[in-house]
């Protein structure tokens, strides 16, 4: 067994801290995304996207047995990473609906 | 289809005119920096573009529109016309209108559909409902409402109609939204002043450069149904 001099510890300190840097960076980079061409525009009212508020309405009007040209999705915003909520107005009547990011309504 | 359609009273943008208009609004805001400051301030909490070089959004209001609008002679990419997934079971040639977001899309077969950027109502003058396309006009005349001729000295002198053309604030196609058989007084249009895309900048109407509106006045049918979403709407139509 040999016991590492001063500068032998700073350089291995060193080393460590360097590539703990490199991990970093690497993390922080994977977790920021880059939007893509289509997406790199946004406003500060962040709403479903149109296709979810609209296959809201869609379930809505099948379960409350009402036309679809008297379903219209009023506001909506993003509950978390996958999950969107959707408020409507079903024939008059508010109504909230419930729809992840890959379109599946979860709750109406 | 109507061809320059007489006595059509239309909504419009506000802020009516073209770049030299433009420059001299410009000119008073960096007269009046403290005004300008408080008018950026407020503006920021509306659209924002990513810009990949510095990896950051930033704020898109209308001074920034117009230089980008100046130094691409386009606007940004995400308000340019494309083809995107949209998962619907509404039929193909309907038009939907994401006004939160500033696009129009028009489905497609196949779950996909053709995304166009637009500039919507300003606060106040956002509206939601379902319509659909009464008719169309090429060129068409605008005349203003006389609200509009009320409050916008620039209107005033087309109170009676100004001739379509390249000036004109509807551009080069308007589609006429109705409700029922009642005209709405608003239209999907074109513009003059294309660098407005992606802003809230009109009195109620659609506006697109005037391209994107050939296209999709090329696409669709009188009758098309039209969904109009707007969080926040001042006003319901339809529904």
């Amino acid at each position: 067994m040999t016991i590492a001099t001063n500068k032998e510890f700073s350089a291995r300190r060193t080393n460590v801290l360097r590539l703990g840097s490199v991990l970093l960076a690497a993390v922080a980079s994977a977790c920021t995304s880059t939007p893509t061409p289509d997406q790199m525009s946004r406003t500060a009212v962040e709403t479903a996207p149109a296709d979810l508020q609209l296959l809201c309405a869609n379930a809505a009007a099948q379960a409350g047995g009402v036309e679809s040209s008297k379903v219209l999705p009023t506001s909506s915003r993003k509950l978390d990473a996958k999950t969107y909520q959707v408020d409507l107005n079903v024939g008059g009547k508010p109504v909230s609906c419930t729809v992840d990011t890959e379109g599946n309504v979860i709750s109406v | 289809m109507n061809v320059n359609p007489e006595g059509a009273k239309t909504c419009s943008g506000g802020g009516r005119g073209g770049l030299q208009r433009f420059s001299l609004a410009k000119a008073a805001i960096l007269l009046a920096t403290g005004l300008a400051f408080s008018v950026g301030v407020a503006l920021a909490a509306g659209t924002q573009v990513y810009n990949p070089k510095t990896g950051q959004w930033t704020n898109y209001d209308r001074t920034q529109a117009y230089k980008y609008y100046r130094t691409h002679k386009q606007v940004p990419e995400s308000f340019r016309m494309q083809v995107v997934k949209f998962r619907t079971a509404e039929q193909p040639g309907t038009i939907i209108i994401d006004g939160n977001q500033h696009f129009l899309y028009l489905v497609q077969p196949g779950q996909k559909a053709i995304r166009y950027g637009i500039g919507v109502g300003r606060d106040g003058f956002g509206w939601a409902g379902i319509v659909r396309v009464g008719r169309t006009a090429e060129w068409p005349t605008w005349t203003p409402p006389a609200e509009m001729v009320a409050r916008d000295p620039n209107a005033r002198k087309w109170a009676k109609g100004q001739p379509g053309g390249p000036d004109n604030p509807l551009g080069a196609r308007a589609l006429y939204l109705y409700e029922g058989d009642q005209d709405t007084i608003y239209r999907i249009h074109g513009t003059p002043e294309p660098w407005t895309i992606g802003l809230d900048v009109s009195s109620g109407c659609i506006r697109m450069n005037n391209d994107d509106i050939v296209d999709l006045h090329s696409r669709i049918q009188v009758g098309a149904k039209v969904i109009v979403l707007m969080q926040g709407a001042a006003l319901y139509k339809g529904v």
